[in-house]
């Protein structure tokens, strides 16, 4: 065995260059897969990553356009389904106001949110990653008190820079309205999902209060069409889905009138995932087509070699050596052929997909198990176009093979 | 050591048959030295083949060292020439990638010897005729009579029961051919059996029996009436 393994590298190193060239279509066809998995896997976990962190577990409950006001969503609806099914973590509705905001220093166009105390964890603009102070809590709600969170960078662009503005008077006007609202919390800015929206002269300051507090100055606000749901896993967003429109439709006594219907981003998701599935599998395939064409090469190379070394054939069969042991020797030659091109295209191919992932700006993706595939599809492909020039040199008459010239 | 009984050889070739062995009976005992000689076409290449296991053969029996290889499967063959058939041939067919010690290891990689072993027997091998001092060289890089002498001693380091010699000094000078001829004539006086295919007369001379061929048939067999010992 270890004789073998030394004749075969023996035998690939004393034609280095021919080697090399034979093992270039392995090469290619090997770093192309792996770069390619490399950089789509990286993309795919990615995207899937954003639209978790959009909330993969988050379900938008809305209303359609057919109905009438007295179907919309009502606070005490809110209350219920938080009441009565189990497994719905958060609700809230995110009303969303546009106006102006003043504070002693400077005033900016204004985003405010207003919801139940769960809009800390169903609205991705402000969360509650509190860096000063805190959220509102139930009783502000249930008072209506004029208390507002206040996001990072909002607070420094209103306050000459400053960030711990807990304490501090902020006014909101909205069409000729104004309120006086107390900051009581700044969050973390974490405004990835709106940010491109705007540019950084325009950009809003976002603000987050009771919903009861907002309405003072929209009572519209109140008529809820849409509000925002946090299930704690994946699996019960159907189930949580299916109840809550039941228990609307009853509710509001229209059942089977489909005017409330659950989504879910997890929806989008598959779709976007199995599409560029589909893309990866593809150039994967046109890959493989590179990898059958290296291993032909391989297989040609192993032709020359028998055909070249008939005599030395002859002499191993005179010398003793069995139709298994010739067999043997050729077909490890040709698997070690295939795996050194092989482990070089994978080298070359986690090279590559560095490059390419760093200038798409993501993050390869390179599992171990791709790489044990790799190191066994290369093997493979030695074995499989290996074969036949190993049989047959194995299957050489000694007579005649001694007396080629 | 040798039996052979009324073997008889036909080669088919395009409906023809042409018989390259006729009813061929020989008799060869330990320790003996024998030359096979006859013209081109005599049949005495396919005689070699025949005792070295390399060929088949239609009809009667071979005997080798006390087992009957009449008929064996190409694995059985395989088996038997590497324990008991040393090859030595015309043009030395050594291993050109491979130096002069993994040369001589290679029949005991066949029979499965550990590393340590095939080291030691090597050298052994070697020293007998007279190249350990050269064993990491390639065969490119030493003389004609120095790679037979390399091949003989392939030839002997799994201590076969016979060695075939096909033409070992057809390459060779005149002196060389006499080095090599020394190298079997002490190898045969420590109880090595030699056979060796020439078509050389003088060369016979240095063995201790002829036995000659023409037609395919066994013509002539007497013993070398003083063999000239080097």
């Amino acid at each position: 065995m270890k004789a073998n393994f030394k004749m075969a590298l023996d035998s690939i190193f004393a034609n280095k260059m021919r080697s090399f060239l034979t093992m270039l279509g392995i090469i290619i066809g090997i770093t192309a897969v792996i770069a390619i998995l490399a950089v789509g896997n990286g993309a795919t976990s990615q995207i899937t990553g954003t639209f978790n962190d959009l909330g993969a577990s988050t379900i938008s409950l809305s209303v359609s356009d057919k109905a009438i006001k007295a179907d919309y969503i009502t606070k005490a609806d809110l209350q219920t389904m938080k009441d009565s099914i189990q497994k719905l973590d958060y609700i809230s509705p995110d009303a969303r106001l546009a106006g102006t905001i003043t504070s002693d220093f400077s005033d900016k166009s204004v985003i405010a949110y207003g919801g139940t105390t769960d809009l800390q964890f169903t609205n991705q603009t402000m969360k509650n990653n509190l860096v000063y102070g805190r959220y509102f809590n139930q009783n502000e709600y249930d008072d209506a008190k004029n208390v507002a969170v206040i996001s990072e960078d909002g607070a420094t662009v209103l306050f000459n820079g400053r960030k711990d503005v807990v304490g501090e008077k902020i006014n909101i006007s909205y069409r000729g309205t104004a309120l006086s609202l107390k900051i009581i919390g700044v969050t973390a800015s974490s405004q990835e999902s709106t940010v491109g929206f705007f540019d950084a002269e325009n950009m809003p300051v976002f603000i987050a209060t009771p919903l009861t507090t907002l309405e003072t100055l929209n009572p519209e606000l109140g008529n809820l069409d849409s509000v925002t749901v946090k299930v704690s896993s994946k699996d019960d967003i159907d189930s949580v889905s299916k109840q809550m429109v039941r228990l609307l439709e009853t509710r509001h006594e229209k059942v089977g009138d489909d005017l409330y219907s659950a989504t879910n981003f997890l929806q989008s998701l598959d779709q976007i995932d199995s599409v560029l599935g589909l893309f990866i599998n593809f150039i994967a395939a046109v890959a493989a087509i590179a990898l059958v064409v290296g291993g032909i090469g391989v297989m040609n190379i192993m032709l020359v070699s028998v055909t070249e070394r008939t005599r030395e054939i002859g002499t191993r069969k005179a010398l003793g050596a069995t139709t298994n042991t010739i067999l043997f020797q050729f077909l490890m030659e040709s698997v070690i052929l295939s795996l050194i091109g092989g482990i070089i295209g994978l080298v070359l191919g986690i090279l590559l997909a560095n490059g390419v992932a760093s200038a798409l700006d993501i993050v390869p993706s390179i599992t171990p198990g791709a790489v044990i595939l790799v190191l066994l599809f290369s093997s493979a492909v030695g074995i499989f176009f290996g074969i036949y020039p190993a049989r047959k040199a194995a299957k050489l008459d000694p007579i005649e093979a001694l007396r080629y010239e | 050591m040798i039996d052979l009984k009324n073997v008889k050889k036909i080669y088919h070739t395009g409906g023809e048959e042409l018989i390259a062995l006729n009813d061929v009976s020989l008799q060869i005992k330990k320790g003996e030295f024998t030359s096979i000689m006859g013209p081109s076409g005599s049949g005495k290449s396919t005689m070699m083949n025949i005792l070295g296991l390399l060929d088949r053969f239609d009809e009667g029996s071979y005997i080798l060292n006390g087992q009957n290889v009449s008929s064996l499967t190409d694995n059985e063959s395989a088996h038997v020439r590497n324990k008991e058939i040393g090859f030595v041939f015309q043009s030395f067919n050594l291993m050109p990638r491979m130096s002069i010690l993994e040369n001589v290891e290679l029949p005991m990689v066949y029979a499965k010897v550990s590393a340590k072993e095939r080291h030691e027997r090597a050298m052994i091998a070697l020293e007998k005729v007279g190249l350990a001092n050269r064993v990491k060289h390639k065969p490119n890089e030493i003389s004609g009579g120095q790679k037979q002498r390399v091949a003989i001693a392939r030839a002997i380091v799994n201590q076969p029961a016979v060695l075939m010699a096909d033409e070992p000094t057809g390459n060779l000078d005149s002196k060389t051919t006499l080095e090599i001829m020394k190298i079997f004539q002490d190898l045969n006086a420590d109880g090595t059996t030699v056979v060796m295919v020439t078509h050389e007369p003088d060369v016979a001379q240095y063995t201790k029996r002829i036995v000659s061929f023409k037609d395919g048939r066994l013509m002539d067999d007497q013993l070398v009436e003083n063999p000239i010992i080097l």
